[in-house]
């Protein structure tokens, strides 16, 4: 990608948490790029940093959080040395943010419509009827029926799937360059949330916005993303086109994710599925190995000598991993492992 | 095979609205029809708000339903005393971290249900290791407290309680939506080993169809309140007839390369229950719906002995041999 059309650049971000007696180091090293028009997504399980990255980059994380990053880039301008003041006129103006629970990141105190008109009057010289207007304009945009009743309501009184709607009306409101989703549909009904995403997707084609998309959800990612990055640990593992990682993942850990997800129509009934064995390990210190090495079916006593650095695997793709990147010396089987019960008993007798 | 579970026109309202509001009924269940063999799995899906935990909590017996009986190996649920309910009824909940309590070591939960049987001692001791063994806990974590488990590990826990009275039937409310993809999993293969050594009977509620069609033997689909479409897992995903349990399968998004987001055709909201469309419930958001669906609401109709449904005008079938027309 050429640096003109990209819009946000991350490079080598580290974000540490001082905790009693150590440090958790939650988010390292993280490198991502989202071009103009172009919807990024970051995938990865509960603890692997996505969240925290991207409350990093919206730089919205608490005073204790330690973040340090080589490249902080909105368009040509870094964000690293950007004062609060700057931050608060960049947020919700060129950086806006969808949040997983819309019940939580709407005030129950306020309508709607003064919800919207805040938004616009924080950021542009605009009068509470030009704002009112542009709002309306907005939530008839994003598919609410009776928009000029909606302006009027307060959040209790729409569904979650309008609450969303809500949102991302709002979050269009300034016209923002890059647009970030946390998990905007997990809180939503399987059939809200093909709704709300064809929308997201929709409204991303015909402005050009920039979608970084934070989710857990591999099927969400399959139908939004152009380009993927896996996270575990903390650590990017994967970077690739969203066809190219789900088609052929290169990192133990995607495949492992790929291969333990039940599709109807691949899967039978009871087949065994496959899992990744273990849980994720707490983030602290300096690594010393690969991050994924004590998970991974695939681990050599390579893996453990020192940290895995990041390679270029071809076509574009990178990979946090040793492994041939052609794919081969992989074994799909690999994942379906007895239950845990004797996988477990077996690391635990070794470690304790 | 004998139906272990039986529903007989099942219905249950509540009283909504307080202070000035005008008290206003709110019909969650209306005349639920269902029978679970033993040993087999019933998926029950639909989206929130369709009734399917009112059903869960009356199979449970945390409540009654207001019409309509249930019926427990032949004989009503209500003629249980709790204590025998519990032993031929288990749930597993959704939520790990909020259905354990936090104060209690891991062997004083599984181990719960059948001290309040009375049971204790050593036997008991010996039979919570040996469950906690099969479910899959390492044997140290039995002495831990929940907070000091995965996901995985409290879900594991939960389900070691639920089999330790050695229950007829189990009732797992969407038993996986708070765990991650590569623990889900585990917890799937799990419920599926399970059923088949145990010979349990299963409801599974769900709004994941990928985990309905994994563990599942019959589906049954709930459109607000209603079963409308019941039948072998098989027929459900290859040949749905209801309209609605369509929306809801191709809404379902596959991890796999090149895969395109559906084209739902549910546009219009779902419906409040205390103010149902008139004739069939599901009209206003039907792409197919014509003039009588506003009139008149479906009955059931069977598409062969397991497969039944309530549309006028089902899938894959042509208007003269359309049922009600």
């Amino acid at each position: 990608m050429s640096d003109d059309t990209r819009i946000l650049s991350v490079r080598g971000l580290n974000v540490q948490i001082p905790i009693p007696g150590s440090t958790l180091w939650p988010v390292r090293d993280v490198n991502i790029d989202v071009g103009r028009g172009e919807t990024v997504a970051v995938v990865g399980e509960s603890g692997c940093g996505k969240s925290l990255t991207a409350l990093a980059i919206m730089g919205l994380l608490p005073r204790q959080a330690k973040v340090q990053s080589e490249a902080l880039r909105l368009n040509a301008e870094s964000l690293a040395e950007a004062s609060p003041k700057r931050w608060r006129q960049l947020r919700g103006d060129r950086i806006a943010m969808i949040f997983q629970d819309p019940m939580t990141a709407l005030d129950p105190c306020y309508r709607i419509g003064d919800q919207m008109c805040e938004i616009l009057q924080q950021h542009r010289k605009i009068s509470r009827s030009a704002a009112m207007k542009r709002s309306l304009d907005l939530l008839g945009k994003v598919g609410i029926p009776a928009p000029e009743e909606r302006l009027k309501q307060y959040p209790h009184q729409l569904s979650g799937g309008l609450r969303q709607r809500v949102m991302i009306a709002m979050a269009l409101l300034c016209e923002p360059e890059l647009i970030i989703a946390d998990e905007p549909t997990t809180a939503l009904d399987v059939t809200i949330q093909a709704q709300i995403l064809r929308l997201l997707r929709d409204i991303q084609r015909e402005t050009n916005i920039g979608l970084l998309l934070i989710t857990h959800d591999l099927g969400v990612v399959a139908g939004m993303a152009d380009r993927i990055v896996v996270m575990y640990g903390g650590e990017v593992v994967e970077v690739g086109t969203c066809d190219q990682v789900l088609a052929q993942p290169l990192h133990p850990y995607t495949e492992g994710l790929v291969r333990s997800i039940p599709v109807p129509g691949e899967t039978e009934q009871g087949e065994a599925l496959g899992y990744i064995p273990g849980i994720v390990p707490r983030q602290v210190g300096e690594r010393t190995a690969c991050g994924f090495v004590d998970r991974c079916p695939y681990a050599t006593s390579a893996c453990r000598e020192e940290p895995i650095a990041m390679r270029d695997a071809g076509d574009g793709r990178l990979m946090r991993c040793i492994l041939p990147t052609d794919g081969s010396a992989r074994d799909p089987d690999v994942w379906i492992l007895p239950d845990e019960t004797s996988a477990q008993s077996a690391t635990n007798s070794g470690s304790l | 095979m004998p139906e272990v579970l039986t529903m007989r026109g099942v219905t249950r309202d509540y009283s909504v609205g307080s202070g000035f509001a005008r008290k206003q009924t709110l019909r969650a269940l209306r005349g639920v029809d269902l029978g679970v063999e033993r040993g087999k799995t019933l998926g029950l899906v639909g989206e929130s708000g369709c009734g399917k935990s009112t059903l869960a909590k009356i199979l449970l017996g945390v409540e009654e339903p207001t019409s309509g009986e249930v019926l427990v190996g032949g004989k009503p649920i209500q003629s249980y005393d709790r204590i025998e309910r519990a032993r031929l009824i288990q749930p597993v909940f959704q939520d790990p971290y909020s259905s354990l309590n936090p104060r209690m070591t891991v062997e004083a939960i599984i181990a719960a249900p059948m001290r309040v049987r009375g049971e204790g001692g050593r036997s008991l001791q010996a039979k919570v290791h040996e469950l906690a063994g099969e479910v899959g806990l390492p044997r140290h974590l039995v002495e831990a407290y929940p907070s000091q488990l995965s996901g995985g590990q409290r879900q594991r826990v939960a389900i070691a309680r639920a089999l330790i009275g050695e229950p007829e039937i189990l009732i797992c409310d969407e038993p996986t939506s708070a765990l991650d993809v590569s623990v889900q999993s585990q917890i799937l293969n799990l419920l599926h080993n399970l059923k088949r050594q145990l010979n349990l009977t299963m409801i599974l509620i769900s709004h994941n169809l990928a985990v309905v069609h994994h563990l599942a033997d019959d589906v049954a689909v709930m459109y607000l309140g209603q079963i409308v479409e019941r039948g072998p897992s098989r027929d459900i995903f290859e040949a749905a007839r209801h309209p609605y349990s369509d929306a809801l399968l191709k809404a379902v998004l596959p991890p796999r390369a090149g895969v395109r987001l559906p084209e739902m055709g549910l546009e219009a909201e779902f419906p409040s229950p205390v103010n149902p469309p008139s004739g069939c419930t599901f009209h206003p958001r039907c792409q197919k719906a014509r003039a009588l669906c506003a009139e008149q609401a479906p009955c059931r109709t069977d598409a062969d002995a397991e497969h039944s449904y309530r549309c006028h005008f089902p899938n894959n079938l042509k208007d003269e041999e359309c049922p009600q027309v």
